[in-house]
Parts: structure tokens; sequence; C-alpha cells
């Protein structure tokens, strides 16, 4: 086989600059710390890389969700609470007026004092959570219940139907209530009208209504009651999903890491390798290109 | 005498014999850089004796050829329009590739965002931060796809220019083989002089195949017959037929002779630029705007549904500007609309029927992360994926043809340098050989010269 200047030359070229691009790729995926710089590089990982990308960003989604919720959640719960304790202390203060010993003074404290828990009770229904009312269901714009002075008390003013947001793709957790759901359930009329009637029981003395305006003060504890039980129910949800959602984003981003990022080990030694590979083709080309018979027809 | 005087003009032209070939060994050495030349081989025979009393008159030099493999050029002009083609392929979708991003920060970056931003709205469905979050989002997103929309556009529109600007290198390449054909005719075959034109006429015809696929036929008298696509003429003897580009549908198509051969033609570089260009960009082109139009359309059909934060309902978030019709040019158009861009609280987050401060609407659009709308199988994930999955292994597939025609490529250039290349160490052989024989040549000139100064010393 005939070996001619030019072939040597290709060669020569040729071998330089595949050796030369591998320690170069090396280089990359050393100094960038990625395995993949554009899609063609690998496409099936480029194509895994978008998915646990999208993956990622709404597994992040659903934790701020799950965040934001547990701390609406702890302030429905809390006022829960609180109302809980207002249906015993109304309990308490609707019992001390009632009996035939009891004089219209005491009665009247007792009735002022039912006021009193009335417009917390009032207060705790109307709370909002970064400007939307909690107790007004959809209608989350709008109070529940309003009051003009000391005027009445109105009507449920907010929506029947309760808001949910999504701490997963097939979750959903409460996070506006109805209202009306609390303060009245199936009764005929709601606490507040309930307060009022008891309020003018205690200040007339009139035992049986007294005596009415317990059992429902009771009918509301218990609506209470189950709300927060349900409330707290979805407060261990979400602390189980905080965690479902941190194992499965470090399982997200162990599979991207994966896909794109360099196996460092595996790209020095590549690296080395590569670099010796291209000493070793300079060497060639030099060696190649140094020999001649023309250096010997002196 | 006479034979003597016979012995003294043999070694003069053996003399001149081994002189010509040093020359030929010095040219060769000198050519070692020259693309295109070929080896030249000096072919010396034998002068036959004029009587029986004589050993013969020496030897002369009957002809100096080239060292050529017809066959072996042939499959060269063969292979390398198929590496062009590759290659060109892999330039273009190189450019795309990059345009497209990384993942996690291109479009697929923005589907999160815009979908987090109604996520968020759900949450706090009243807050106008939440809304003019969307917006932005909305904003930016329908941005990306017109950005990516526009980048797709300009690499088809510089492969384009880059057709028009290839099929005027073919025209100039035609017209100087045309010229070598002419001057080949007229210098005529014998002639040493032809040897150099065909060098030349190789290079050339070299760069013609890997601008388009040709097909050459040899024609008698050593000059080239050339046609391109269906066997239309490109150069025929000493006249050339230029191609011409005219554009048709908004990009250039070639004429030859007025008869469109765009599709005709497909190896080289224009055949790989004519494919990227009417094939695989106009794919993702239509990918893309798919994406565009299934995105707007589904999130539009739940958002003009839904109740804003002012109670104003049917409204589209999103709006193609200029109007389309179907698909086609989606994500070049896509906007957000301009009444809603102008009042966040046109924005809806309430579901239908539902009071202001709702967030079913918010929540289904959100939701719509997951949701396997594209083509009924896909998320908008998967289909942006698809798309960037389809141009990275279009990437991969050319650049790997690409690298295993130039092997072939490569070998049949060692094939043919094996043939006509020049091997230094060969030419110092010849160069020895001849000087070693021009020295005995000149030593035997002296020996007659010496015999017949004998001969004349007799005769004194």
């Amino acid at each position: 086989m005939r070996v001619t200047f030019n072939a040597q030359n290709r060669n020569s070229t040729a071998g330089l600059e595949d050796s030369a691009s591998r320690l170069i790729e090396f280089q990359r995926q050393v100094s960038t710390g990625k395995r993949i710089e554009k899609p063609s590089d690998d496409p099936s990982a480029t194509l895994g890389s978008i998915g646990e990308h999208a993956e990622t960003a709404a597994i992040d989604q659903y934790a701020r969700a799950t965040d934001s919720v547990a701390s609406r959640l702890s302030v429905v719960d809390t006022v829960l609470s609180d109302l809980i304790m207002q249906m015993e202390r109304a309990q308490v203060s609707a019992a001390s007026a009632r009996g035939s010993s009891k004089t219209q003074i005491q009665r009247d404290a007792a009735a002022t004092d039912l006021e009193g828990i009335r417009d917390t009770v009032f207060g705790d229904l109307n709370t909002s959570f970064n400007g939307t009312f909690v107790f007004s269901g959809s209608a989350s714009t709008v109070a529940p219940y309003t009051r003009v002075g000391s005027g009445p008390i109105s009507a449920y003013a907010g929506s029947t139907s309760e808001m949910v947001v999504d701490i997963d793709q097939q979750r959903a957790v409460k996070i506006a209530f109805n209202g009306q759901l609390v303060t009245q359930g199936t009764e005929p009329q709601d606490i507040f009208a309930e307060f009022d009637d008891l309020i003018a029981a205690v200040r007339a003395g009139d035992n049986a209504g007294i005596d009415a305006g317990m059992q429902a003060l009771q009918r509301m504890f218990e609506r209470v009651s189950t709300a927060q039980g349900r409330v707290g129910a979805d407060l261990r949800t979400i602390d189980e999903q905080k965690l479902r959602l941190s194992e499965l984003r470090r399982s997200s981003v162990k599979r991207l890491s994966s896909l794109e990022d360099t196996n460092m080990a595996e790209a020095i030694t590549g690296m080395a390798q590569a670099d010796a590979a291209y000493r070793a083709a300079l060497g060639a080309v030099n060696s190649v290109t140094r020999m001649s018979l023309m250096d010997y027809l002196r | 005498m006479s034979s003597l005087f016979s012995s003294l003009t043999a070694a003069a032209r053996a003399l001149d014999a081994q002189r010509f070939g040093l020359d030929v060994t010095g040219q060769n050495i000198a050519n070692v850089n020259t693309p295109g030349y070929t080896r030249r081989v000096i072919d010396m025979a034998a002068v036959p004796p004029e009587s029986n009393r004589t050993a013969g008159r020496g030897v002369d030099v009957i002809a100096v050829r080239s060292a050529r493999d017809l066959l072996i050029e042939r499959r060269l002009q063969q292979e390398l329009p198929a590496e062009r083609r590759e290659a060109a392929l892999a330039d273009v979708l190189s450019v795309v590739e990059v345009a497209l991003g990384k993942p996690g920060e291109s479009i697929d970056a923005a589907f999160d965002r815009f979908f987090d931003a109604f996520a968020t709205l759900s949450q706090s469905p009243s807050s106008s931060v939440a809304r003019q979050e969307v917006l932005l989002q909305a904003e930016s997103l329908a941005d990306s796809f017109r950005d990516m929309a526009q980048r797709i556009a300009i690499a088809q529109r510089d492969t384009d220019i880059q057709v028009t600007s290839a099929a005027q290198d073919v025209n100039g390449l035609a017209a100087q083989i045309a010229k070598i054909n002419e001057t080949i005719a007229r210098t005529g075959e014998s002639s040493g002089g032809i040897l150099h034109l065909q060098d030349e006429q190789s290079v050339l015809v070299r760069q013609l195949s890997e601008l388009v696929d040709v097909d050459v036929l040899q024609r008698a008298d050593g000059g080239v017959d050339i046609t391109i696509g269906n066997g239309r003429a490109l150069v025929i003897g000493e006249n050339d037929y230029a191609v011409q580009t005219s554009v048709v549908s908004g990009v250039s198509h070639v004429f030859s002779a007025g008869v469109d051969i765009t599709s005709e033609i497909n190896g080289g570089k224009i055949g790989g630029l004519i494919h990227a260009r009417d094939v695989l960009l106009p794919g993702y082109q239509a990918s893309l705007d798919t994406l565009a139009y299934e995105f707007a359309t589904n999130v539009n059909t739940l958002h003009a549904a839904g109740v804003g934060g002012n109670g104003g309902t049917g409204r589209n978030l999103f709006t193609f500007s200029p109007a389309i019709v179907g698909p086609s040019g989606a994500a070049g158009a896509i906007a957000v609309d301009p009444v809603v861009a102008a009042d966040a609280d046109m924005v809806a987050a309430a579901g239908a029927g539902a009071p202001v401060g709702d967030n079913t609407t918010a929540r289904e659009i959100a939701a719509l992360r997951h949701a396997r709308v594209v083509g009924g199988s896909a998320t908008f994930h998967d289909s942006w994926g698809q798309l960037v999955y389809r141009v990275g292994r279009d990437s991969q597939s050319a650049s790997n043809e690409q690298q295993s025609r130039e092997d072939i490529v490569n070998q049949v250039d060692a094939l043919r340098d094996q043939v006509s290349g020049i091997s230094l160490d060969e030419e110092a052989v010849n160069l020895l050989k001849y000087q070693k024989a021009y020295e005995a040549n000149a030593r035997f000139f002296r020996a007659i010269d010496a015999t017949l100064d004998t001969l004349l010393g007799i005769l004194r």
C-alpha cells in the first residue's frame, strides 16, 4: 500500500481533532458540572429532564400551597377554639341567670355578658386571612355577617359553597368555610338570633327561653366542635403532605441530577485519558512528520 | 564509427530521459500539498535498434500521465453529497437546538411560572397582586412563544439565504468547469498540459459535489458533462446552464431551464438546506403552533367561563394578533388580550355563577398543568419535551450520519491517495533512481567518447 504525504497529514489532523474534541468535551462536563449541554447530547435524557423540571416545579408549588393552607387553617383552628370557648362561657352565663332566685340586676349582668359573647362570636366569624374572609365560603371577599352600629347582626351574606385549594394533584383542602353551616346548620335560625332570644329570655327571667337558648348554644358547640375536628384532620393531612412532598422533591431532584449532572469521577477519569490520548496523538504526529527518506539522502 | 556515434546519440537520449524523470519527480514533490494534484508517472520505452548490428538506440519518454482512478473519483462524487447534506442539516439544527434553550429555562419554565401564578391566585382569589402576577406570567409565556417562533423563522430565513447563495456557487463552479472543458477541447487530449487542467477540473467537480448531487459523465476529449436533479443539464461541453432561484411560497426554489427542480435536489449542502428549510423547520414550527394554540384555547375556555375580580365574565385571557385560523401561526401571534392586560380585575378566578372571591376557575386553570389536552394525550410540558426531543434527535442523527459519511469519504480519499497521492519516500527513491541512472548514462557517454578518441588516435 502506498502511504502518501497527504494521507499522513489527513490522518494526523483527524486524530488530533478527534482527541482534542474528546478532551474539550470532558473539560466542559467537569467545569460546568452538566453532562448535557444541548438536546442532541442525549435527546432522551433531555426529554426526561424537562419532565423532571416540571415535576419539581409542581412539587414546589404544592409545597407553597401547603404552607399557605396550613397558616390559614391554623387561624381557622384558633377561631374555632375561641368559638368553643365562647359557647362554654355563654352556657355558664346563661345558667347563672336561670332560676327564680336571680335578681333583675343579676339577670341584666348575665345578659350583658351574653351580648359581649355574641359580639365576640360575631368578630370570630368575620375573621379574614390575607384579605379573604374564612367563613364566607366562596364569596371570600364578602363579610359573612355585618352589623350597623349596635344594631342587629345581619343574616349570613357569604356563599354556601366552600372553597378549596389543591395541595396535590389529587388532594384539595378547604380554605374558606360556609359560615352558615357553623352558625345555623339545619336550625331554623342562626346563632345570633338564638343569642338575641336568649338575651331577651335572660332579661325577662324566662327559664324556658333560657333552656331553649342553652340547648341552641349546645348545638352550636357541637357544630363548631365537628368543624374543628375536620380542620384538625386537614392539618394532620397537611403535615403528612409536607413530608410526602419533601420526599417527592428529593427523589425528583435525584432523578434530575442523574439525567443532567456530570458523574465527576467518570468525567475526570475520562479527561485524564483524553489528555493522555491528545498528548500521544501530538507525539505521533511529531514523529510521523519527522520521518522521511529525504532525510537520509545526503 | 557510425554505431559509436549511434551509441553517443543513445546516451544523450538516455540522459535526456533520466533528466525528464528527475523533472517529473521534482514536479511531484513540488505539488505534494497542491489540492487535486495527481501524481505524474513517466512512461519510458527502449528505442528499438535500426539493424541487427546494434543493441538498440537507448531509451525515450513516450508519455507522462496522471495516476488517476476514475472509479474512485466517481465514488467520491457519489459519497460527498450525502456527507455534505448531513453536515448542512447538522449546522442548521445546531442553531435551532440552542435556540430552544435548556430544560427548566425555556418555555417549560414559563409554563411552570404561569400555572404557579394561577395556583397562587386560587389561594388568594381577591389579591390584586396575585392577579397582576397572573398577567405578568401570561405575558411572559406569550413572549416566550413569540420569541421561539421568531427564532425558528429566522433559522428558516437564514437557511433560505444559504440556498440562494449555494445556488450561485453552483453556477460559478459550472462556469469554471465549462471553461476548462473548452480549454481541454482546444488543447487536445495528447497534450501534456491537459493533465493540470484535469486536476483543476477534479477539484471543481469535488466542490460542486459538496454543494449538490451531480452526475458526471467523462467526455472522450478529457472534459466532463454534468447534470443535476433528474438529468438536468448543468455543464455540457463548453456550455454551462446556470440554475436560477426564484421565490415560491415565500422561499427560494431552484429552477433549471425554467423547471422547478427543488424537489429533485436531495444531496449536497443545498439538498440538506432544502430539507431543513422545507421539512424539518416547518415541522418544528407546526408543533410549536399546535402547542401554543392548544394552550391558549384550553386556558381561554376556562377563563371565559369564569368570573373576574370585577364580576366580568366571557373574556379570553389570550388572543392571537394577527388573527389566525386553526393552529397555524399561533406561536407567533399569541398575546394576552389587551383588555385583560389593561385591567387585572378582568383576570377570572371565580367559577361560572360563583361569587367574586371564589377560586374555581383559578384552580381549574392551575390544574391544566397536569391535563393531557394536547392531541388528547400529552400535557403542555410533554408536548414541549417532545418538540425538544425531536430537534435533539434530528440533530444527533444528522451529526452521527455526517460522521459516518465523513468516515466513508475519508476512506475513499485514502484510496484516491493510494493511487494519485504523492509519497515523499517514493519520490525520494525515484529521485535517487533517476539521479543514478543519469550518472550511469553520463559515464556511458564518457566511455563512448573515450572509445571514439582511441579510434581517432589510430588515424593520427
